[in-house]
């Protein structure tokens, strides 16, 4: 063990952490519930205070562990590192804060304490770590423990749910493992930052060819990519969120999802950074995950869904970003700070929007869009809440969610730019699909625009069709307790705040974070709004608005034909067979594969004992007849047999000759041997 | 003369056994099960002296026949991992048979047989020649036999037949081989890097597929494919059996045999890039994914776990297989962290038939709330097999992996997807458990398991000693590999 003690502390103090609450919480759930809050509000202020620490000494600090493991655990705190540990933290006190009222009558919190707390430390060790070893290690421990999150409620749906969240983990993590082992072998080292430099060397003295580092980059991104929710393998992601409870549900998109993208970061900037073509694989990913989850996001009708869903397009767009850092090779700062910002503003805003979402939970018992309609009328703050997460996310001027995707599409422009000088560079795709990619990039920020809308039309401004029940709505005015309001309104303000201000907030985090992806800072300062800028946004919320009117209120909403007066109610128009879970993974993994197997291995068992059967029935016929011997008395069994045989055959002594036969013989062989 | 103390760990269990079946003296259950204990200790404790000191470096010769048919013992680092992980076993595994047996008719017939096997495998550990090992090898089968037999109903009869015929027929192929090596080249006695001298040999492709022989010979107690399948029937045997012995002293017996075949006779040198090590490395490839599959298929708690051993104890030999110091190492390790793993599945398995007599997978609903100890160590085990960082098994998942990079070409890489398949498979088998007992689901009536609870601690304390290994050696395995490294140099 060496290097500064406390890196080894933000890890594992959760863990200890854990343990110690769950055995209280055998005693007193009252204390548990305290301590448990302390463990994460003790880990944000250490967090808080090495990041004060930071601007005034920038050196990153180190931790290692030696054979821990096997390989070692090796942690650095660079600025990228402490950024997202410290959003960890911040979103981990904000929903255990949140929990107690939360989980008030639910069963087993003990396990929920338990487990949230160790993912906790798990997902520091993820965001901590220094080499790929290590991430793994940590990412592994996450993926178990955050299974219970999942599972937590254990009805049918949660726990197929969990099933399928477990699955991608597992095959996630073993592909990932595929891609360690490969690129151990190839670099000798799993240090991320020296994994540029000993894999060129290795390409140098021909030990490794592209289409293995390829091969090796495809792995570790689809294992990453499994827990980032990346198309093909965003199949949990809807289904996990609106089972798991609702602070595990902002974790799991706030955070879990971003330690897959911190694993593609790592990999792309590292062994990728100036390869375009993996670039454009990226991009192209980023682009189907991005428009599928919005448009996923569009149709779905529970509240939770929708996000989760939003939560996969907002990945996609991160995607993009990463995809555009090796596309851009030297010039890639602006889609650098664009990644690492769309990453920080997610998480934000999505602690927000999933807290309240378990607010009307947590009163409602639903979070089907036409049984929770109208609950959050005549309730102001909630609203504002609200308002400010979706706000953020559809990426309005003056919010932080702009700032982010000013970037992102910033440097598509840029990258755009280069066909206008095409003798310059290598440039990968045609100038047409890098304009498609910009229009479907705008059209997926207005999705997000419009079912941000949908949401906060059907949750604050229409009424409920069941008119007892908008009352009851209306009454309610004690829906959280004085924590829960203060966690979720703290968590709020701060995403105006960061849009306000941009160049104050938003340009130090960028700062901080850039050197973690071998970038620069730009050369001269972004202009946030510019009429360039601020064209391109407004041009989302146009087609925004244009989705919401045109498509969503009249497809997605069907009228009462008997009663033309009543309001229209919301339906799911997505078609059920259009699932690639139920219709590839399941079918595949559970039915063919394991059909498939199961003849072989049948077959394959009795496969010695066929021709075992076989001698048994020819050569080694027993005589007599079948079943005869045995029923026999004496008499007829010397009929059958023959006495004398019988005698000698079943006689000790008949075997003693047969023993004495055998010395004999090896006497013999001895005495010619020697 | 010290060497000669080695003999002592090998006949004072074999006449110990003997006695307490032969003399009609103690009735007493109490007292001959405490004896039983004690003469189990003091094995352990003399094996451990032997280890600290190093007694067995020399060889001693017990008994000699003619110059080359001879018993011959001696101690070297391979013996002395297999050796050290059986003395740590065995009184656990004792202490644990107690409270199982403790309503069965049979417990002296029981109890001497399975403290003979101790001495038995012990002599395989310290065996110093080929045919010291052979003889044991086949005495093993005898020995452990009766254990097979042990509840004597249809199916454990006919399991004991299955058992027999495939060992005996192994140990054919085995005896031909030893035959020849001993004919080749003298006394056999064992030496890293093999005593066959390949210079010396006009006709190799004749020594090699005697090695084939020999390996599958052996491999029936490794339960190679396509002679596994005594292995998944004998779960029938009591639990501490199919524990101890058909997971780790047997079945390890026969992969420690091949271990020995493969770098003490032959040598790597030999046998590397040979058409032998290819057929030898395709028939453990199919076993690790066919054990996996059965696993997946088979609803019936114990013969799952049988048939994880299956694929496991094929994990040793691809590691073996690889031909290369750091295939051994990979070997070795796994040898020893599945060994601490499947005994803990195993003997979670058999409290779980001992306090509620649930013997298939779908009745375990719910029970991980009722014995959480039991459980929460099956989970440790699991995560162990499964080879998630932190338990013992990733460890040795790491290595194998790293051994057949080391090795490359196509053998190589085809092992590492097989292994990382099999891992799924293994993950597929042990978390469907460990998810139904502990999430048996919203409308799970917890009145029907009310009466199940954790077993004693006689019970108990062997599952959570494991379980704190298999967490250790995951966590700090530094100090075992480097000696295992030690003896891949042949230092040892």
């Amino acid at each position: 063990m060496e290097g500064s003690i406390i890196l080894f502390c933000l890890v594992f103090w959760p863990m200890a952490g854990a343990s110690l609450s769950y055995l209280i919480g055998r005693k007193n759930k009252e204390i548990r519930n305290l301590f448990a809050d302390f463990v994460v509000i003790l880990e944000c202020l250490i967090m808080i205070m090495l990041l004060v620490q930071k601007f005034r000494d920038p050196d990153p600090l180190y931790f290692s562990w030696d054979k821990f493991c096997m390989m070692g655990i090796h942690l650095e705190l660079d600025g990228f590192r402490l950024l997202y540990g410290f959003i960890a933290a911040f979103m981990w006190t904000m929903t255990t804060v949140f929990s107690r009222e939360y989980f008030r009558h639910h069963r087993n919190r003990n396990r929920y304490y338990l487990f949230t707390l160790l993912t906790f430390g798990a997902t520091m060790g993820v965001f901590l770590s220094a080499d790929l070893f290590t991430t793994f290690i940590f990412f592994e421990i996450m993926s178990l423990t955050s299974y219970v999150w999942v599972a937590q409620e254990e009805n049918v749906s949660a726990l197929r749910a969990a099933g399928t969240y477990m699955g991608v983990a597992i095959i996630g993590g073993l592909v990932m493992l595929m891609g360690l082992f490969l690129l151990y072998d190839a670099a000798g080292t799993l240090t991320m930052s020296q994994l540029g430099d000993a894999l060129s060397s290795a390409i140098e003295t021909g030990r490794l060819n592209v289409t293995r580092q390829y091969l090796i980059g495809g792995l570790l991104v689809l294992g990453f990519g499994a827990k980032a929710g990346m198309f093909p393998l965003h199949i949990w992601l809807p289904a996990a969120h609106p089972v798991a409870p609702a602070p595990a549900s902002a974790l799991l998109s706030g955070i879990l999802t971003k330690s897959g993208i911190f694993g593609i970061l790592a990999v792309t900037c590292n062994l990728f950074r100036y390869q375009p073509y993996w670039g454009y694989v990226i991009v192209i990913l980023g682009i189907l995950t991005m428009f599928l989850g919005a448009l996923l996001a569009l149709f779905s009708v529970d509240m939770k869904r929708v996000l989760a869903c939003s939560s996969m397009s907002q990945i996609g767009f991160i995607l993009i970003g990463t995809g555009m850092i090796s596309l851009l090779g030297e010039e890639a700062a602006l889609a650098a700070r664009g990644t690492l910002l769309h990453m920080v503003n997610h998480s934000l805003i999505k602690l927000v929007l999933f807290m309240t979402a378990g607010v009307v939970f947590m009163n409602t018992h639903k979070l089907n869009l036409n049984d929770i309609r109208g609950f959050g009328r005549k309730k102001p703050l909630l609203c504002a809440a609200f308002l400010m997460g979706a706000l953020g996310i559809g990426g309005i001027p003056l919010w932080n969610g702009y700032v982010s995707k000013t970037l992102l599409h910033e440097s598509i422009l840029e990258y755009m730019s280069l066909f206008q000088e095409p003798a310059t560079n290598s440039l990968v795709g045609s100038y047409s699909f890098w304009k498609s990619t910009e229009w479907i990039f705008l059209i997926s920020g207005g999705m997000t625009v419009a079912y941000m809308m949908k949401l906060f039309i059907a949750l604050f401004l229409e009424k409920n069709t069941d008119a007892a029940l908008q009352r009851e709505y209306d009454r309610n005015t004690c829906y959280w307790n004085p924590e829960s309001k203060m966690a979720i309104l703290v968590s709020a303000i701060l995403l105006p705040v960061m849009g306000f201000f941009p160049g104050r907030v938003m340009d130090p985090l960028a700062d901080l974070g850039v050197g973690f992806m071998n970038c620069q800072a730009p050369a001269e300062k972004v202009a946030y709004f510019s009429a360039s800028n601020l064209e391109g946004a407004f041009s989302s919320i146009l087609i925004g608005l244009l989705i919401y009117f045109l498509f969503v209120r009249t497809v997605l909403m069907k009228k009462d034909k008997d009663n033309p007066k009543a309001i229209p109610m919301y339906v799911d128009r997505w078609p059920v067979w259009m699932n690639l879970e139920n219709v590839v993974y399941r079918p595949v993994l559970l039915m063919i594969l394991p059909g498939f197997f199961g003849i072989l291995c049948r077959f394959l068992d009795s496969f010695l004992d066929l021709w075992i059967v076989l001698l048994r029935k020819t050569i080694y016929r027993q005589t007599g007849k079948k079943g005869r011997i045995f029923n026999a008395n004496f008499k007829t069994k010397m009929a059958v047999t023959g006495l004398v045989e019988k005698m000698f055959a079943g006689s000790l002594s008949f075997g003693l000759f047969l023993v004495s036969i055998g010395i004999l013989v090896v006497l013999v062989v001895l005495f010619l041997h020697g | 003369m010290k060497e000669s103390i080695m003999i002592v760990p090998v006949f004072l269990p074999i006449l110990y056994g003997v006695g307490l079946m032969v003399l009609r003296g103690i009735e007493n259950q109490d007292y001959y099960k405490k004896l039983t204990e004690l003469i189990v200790i003091l094995n352990s404790l003399i094996i451990w002296m032997i280890l600290i000191r190093h007694v067995g470096r020399n060889g001693i010769e017990i008994f000699s026949l003619t110059s080359w048919l001879n018993i011959y013992f001696r101690l070297d680092g391979m013996g002395m991992v297999f050796l050290g992980l059986i003395s740590f076993l065995w009184p656990f595994a004792t202490l644990y048979a107690f409270e199982y047996m403790e309503r069965d008719r049979n417990q002296r017939s029981f109890f001497g047989f399975y403290t003979m096997t101790y001495g038995v495998t012990a002599a395989i550990a310290m065996a110093g020649n080929i045919v010291t090992l052979y003889i044991f090898y086949e005495l093993m089968t005898l020995v452990t036999f009766p254990l097979v037999l042990h509840y004597k109903d249809r199916e454990s009869r006919n399991a004991a037949i299955y058992y027999l015929i495939y060992s005996i027929g192994g140990a054919t192929c085995a005896f031909l081989g030893m035959i020849f090596m001993v004919m080749r080249a003298g006394n056999g006695i064992f030496q890293f890097g093999g005593f066959l001298d390949s210079a010396r040999t006009e006709n190799i492709n004749l020594l090699l597929l005697v090695y084939v022989l020999c390996f599958f010979g052996f491999g029936v107690k490794a339960a190679l494919f396509p002679l596994h399948r005594w292995l998944p029937k004998a779960s029938v045997a009591p639990t501490p059996v199919t524990a101890l012995l058909h997971a780790v002293a047997v079945v390890k017996a026969g992969a420690f045999s091949i271990l020995r075949l493969t770098y003490y006779c032959y040598g790597t040198d030999m046998l590397k890039g040979s058409w032998a090590q290819k057929v030898a490395a395709a028939f453990v490839m199919v076993t690790i994914i066919h054990g996996s599959s059965m696993a997946v298929k088979e609803i019936h708690f114990k013969r799952r776990l049988a048939y994880s051993t299956v694929s496991n104890l094929s994990y040793i030999l691809l590691g073996a297989v690889m031909m290369c110091p750091a295939g051994l190492v990979a070997a070795l390790s796994h040898l020893v962290f599945h060994a601490f793993t499947k005994i803990t599945a195993f003997f979670c398995a058999g409290a779980v038939m001992h306090k509620t007599d649930r013997h298939y997978i779908y009745e375990l609903d719910g029970l991980g709330h009722r014995m959480p100890v039991t459980f929460t160590c099956f989970t440790i085990a699991s995560f162990s097999l499964m080879g998630i960082p932190l338990f013992a098994g990733f460890i040795s998942k790491w290595n194998i992996a790293q051994a057949a990079l080391v090795y490359g070409g196509r053998i190589g890489t085809a092992g590492i997807a097989v292994l990382l398949f099999s891992a799924l498979l293994t993950a597929i088998y042990m978390l469907t458990i460990v998810v139904r007992v502990f999430f048996p689901g919203k409308d799970f009536d917890y009145e029907s398991i009310k009466d199940c609870e954790d077993p004693s601690w006689r019970m108990k304390l062997p599952i959570i000693v494991f379980s704190i290994v298999i967490l250790v050696f995951g966590i700090c395995s530094g100090p075992l590999l480097s000696f295992l490294e030690l003896i891949a140099k042949g230092g040892i």
